[in-house]
């Protein structure tokens, strides 16, 4: 925009700048018309979690470490120069809202990948969306729904563990450690049905006695008259399956109510983030179970290397357990992306089936029939002595170790063998 | 509403004539809107969802709009529609035309029934007790696991092409699923501008106006809302079955009072009683939440600030106000 243009050209300078920043403002307004074609050039990840809503402070963390592992490929060189990108958005823990975010992702975006989702509902709706367009989906939440033969496809990978799996190494540590007669309180809704359903298979092989399960709406606020009924059962475990704030607030009224005395309360599933947010007292000598603590890191290198990476790039943080979730579901695309030495989809399909992994928390793969990550649980209990930091905050009980004997079969699935 | 004839308002010498002539032809130039608009939406599935939640708030503004009833339940119309529609397809291998009926039949019906049941209150009980059978709708469509997928919603609603007079057309482009959504949303703003302009409309708007007198002309006025609210849920019912052939899925949340909430809020902030205003206020609202919501994770407040601004200077809603300008 120099004299020059001015004089040599009929237009004027005003006009000249009036119509190039009305052209700057259109092009970077999101509205403008989409005639270029989306370049090439990087490898996309699309990445839906509810960053609003109860689960928000969890699907930050897990934007952090999906981060911190597409910025890990990069740094080692991306697929031979081509880097990765994260394309994050918000889902609103909403599964029409995923659905319409995992379309915009797919169509306008033009992913190669999605991966993310904190709730079953959402990455089911996830699910059909990609499995429609032949996109390759790695869910990392928990749900027993995705392994089943009737939402399963070939782009279909779950990297959660699934409420079968925790239940089941849950119950089988403490069935034969604190009892046979057991009472349940149950969040109402699919999760809490899954867990149940899951903790009574396994009791089977216990013989255990089920007393009674209560169940509670979600989002219960008083559980002072369920917890007496409760306590008259005489039970030797009170398993308590719900989650987030209604997990927080069963927990210490039930401290209040001094049943730690005598009953032991077990969890299917205990969140890093719930058991900070409720405090040491609340969560004191609870057992349950999860995917992924920090403290394991004396036992595995990949462990350290996480924790280590995650500490320099967020000043000395500790991810949580489903922030590990959002590193392991990028990373093993990324590494099915290497090995395959191409984005296209069939590639990377037979890729990922025939990865065997470590990549943060021991060794893992994907069953070949639901592509259900095969991994280690954790059995953990909370702890409120000797803490080392802010984030040490369990004690890791017991490990199951990778089986494919703790999933369900993949005849009962629905899967051809 | 000055598009009828029976108004007495506005004297004909004092609106311009490209008014005059935007009113006589309203529903075609929504059409022309409607060609045009995924050119300038940020994406292709959101001009969708426009499309689908401006049909729903249409529906809606028949009863709130123009015959002067808050409902608090339209969630349960919205989402009967959806839930047929995908039920037809998941189950019962329907094509994609039966199941689109289907959803219309289902919002009707389920007008119908709570109609029969909410139409003699008025008001905030009217308000009360179209929420409350909502809710049971809700809970009937969440305990129906087997067929509605519960928690977990439906899914599987995959309509890959569809058979139109023997073409085959990909219903997986997000364009050309743009353009069949939006000929069913237009032939429905036809529909409901005839409506609108027929002596049955002007009962409508009578009856808002001035219940006893309506009577004392002979109307029966029960009937009148009645019908009025079961038309409601064929528009209703109409968008909830494209939203489950949009998105494939239907989840439960579509029958919760929030959705509800939703279609009220969307009607306010386009204008209520306006034959353009819902369809001006889904767009605002979508268009904010989505666009804002890439930006920054404290979206809510910045839309916030938004719909307070719309409420203080658009008290008529935002296309109301600019109709009442534009006609002085």
């Amino acid at each position: 925009m120099t004299n020059k243009v001015t004089k040599a050209g009929s237009i004027s300078r005003r006009r000249l700048l009036t119509t190039a920043s009305a052209g700057a403002a259109l092009a970077v307004s999101p509205f403008r018309i989409n005639l270029l074609k989306a370049e090439e050039a990087a490898i996309k990840i699309g990445f839906p979690v509810p960053l609003t809503g109860p689960y928000g402070a969890e699907a930050q963390d897990q934007v952090r470490a999906g981060q911190l592992a597409v910025a890990q490929f990069n740094d080692a060189g991306g697929l031979n120069g081509r880097k990765a990108e994260l394309i994050v958005r918000d889902d609103r823990l909403n599964p029409g809202e995923a659905a319409t975010r995992t379309l915009e992702l797919v169509e306008k975006e033009k992913v190669n990948f999605v991966v993310g989702s904190l709730s079953a509902a959402v990455q089911l709706a996830i699910n059909n969306v990609t499995k429609e367009r032949g996109v390759i989906f790695n869910s990392i939440s928990q749900s027993d729904a995705i392994n089943e033969a009737a939402d399963f496809s070939k782009h279909t990978f779950h990297e959660a563990l699934n409420p079968h799996m925790t239940s089941g190494a849950v119950g089988r540590y403490a069935f034969a450690k604190f009892g046979k007669r057991v009472a349940f309180l149950t969040a109402d809704y699919a999760y809490g049905h899954e867990m149940v359903r899951g903790f009574l298979e396994v009791g089977k092989e216990f013989n255990v006695e089920n007393l009674g399960d209560i169940r509670h709406p979600l989002g219960t606020t008083d559980f002072s008259t369920l917890l007496p009924r409760l306590q008259a059962l005489k039970p030797d475990i009170l398993c308590i399956s719900n989650f987030g704030r209604d997990q927080q607030i069963a927990l210490k009224q039930a401290t209040d109510f001094g049943i730690k005395k005598s009953i032991q309360i077990i969890a299917p599933l205990l969140s890093h983030a719930s058991r900070v947010a409720a405090g040491p007292q609340a969560f004191e000598g609870v057992v349950g179970g999860c995917s992924f603590y920090w403290g394991i890191e004396d036992k595995f290198a990949s462990t350290k290397a996480f924790n280590d990476a995650f500490r320099k790039t967020y000043d000395g943080k500790l991810p949580t357990d489903y922030g590990a979730l959002g590193y392991g579901g990028v990373r093993t695309v990324l590494e099915a992306v290497k090995g395959a030495g191409s984005v296209e989809t069939d590639k990377v399909v037979a890729a990922l089936e025939a990865l065997k992994y470590d990549d943060y928390k021991g060794p893992q793969y994907y069953r070949k029939c639901d592509h259900q990550s095969v991994q280690s649980v954790l059995v953990i209990k909370s702890k409120s002595k000797d803490l080392r930091n802010e984030s040490d905050v369990f004690e890791v009980l017991s490990t199951e170790e990778p089986n494919e004997k703790n999933l369900r079969t993949c005849e009962a699935l629905g899967h051809k063998s | 509403m000055t598009e009828t004839p029976q108004s007495i308002k506005q004297p004909a010498a004092a609106t311009g004539s490209w008014y005059e002539f935007a009113t006589r032809h309203r529903a075609s130039i929504v059409a022309a809107v409607i060609l045009v608009f995924p050119l300038v939406m940020p994406f292709t599935a959101l001009a969708v969802n426009i499309l689908i939640y401006g049909l729903y708030a249409l529906g809606f503004n028949l009863v709130f709009g123009y015959l002067g009833l808050l409902s608090f339940g339209h969630a349960a119309l919205f989402g009967t529609g959806a839930y047929l529609c995908g039920i037809a397809i998941v189950h019962f291998g329907w094509p994609w035309y039966a199941a689109i009926a289907a959803g219309v039949a289902g919002g009707l019906l389920m007008a119908l029934l709570i109609g029969v049941l909410a139409i003699r209150t008025r008001g905030i009980y009217f308000a009360m007790v179209t929420m409350a059978l909502s809710q049971c709708v809700y809970y009937l469509f969440y305990q129906a696991v087997d067929l509605t997928g519960g928690e977990n919603g439906l899914r599987g609603i995959n309509v890959r092409t569809i058979d139109l007079f023997g073409l085959r057309i990909d219903f997986i482009n997000p364009m050309i699923r743009y353009y069949v959504i939006a000929a069913f949303v237009i032939a429905a703003f036809f529909v409901m501008s005839r409506i609108l302009a027929s002596p049955f409309g002007a009962v409508i708007e009578a009856v808002r106006e001035n219940e006893m007198r309506a009577r004392a002309s002979g109307y029966d006025v029960t009937l009148t809302r009645l019908l009025t609210f079961v038309l409601s849920g064929g528009f209703c019912g109409l968008a909830g079955a494209l939203q489950a052939l949009h998105l494939s899925i239907v989840p439960i949340e579509i029958l919760h009072y929030e959705t509800s909430g939703l279609v009220v809020m969307i009607a306010l902030l386009g204008g209520m009683g306006t034959f353009f205003g819902p369809m001006v206020g889904a767009a605002v609202f979508l268009v904010l939440e989505n666009v804002v919501s890439v930006w920054t994770v404290h979206w809510q407040l910045i839309v916030g600030a938004i719909f307070i601004a719309c409420v203080l200077f658009f008290p008529a809603g935002i296309w109301g106000t600019l109709i009442a300008r534009g006609r002085r």
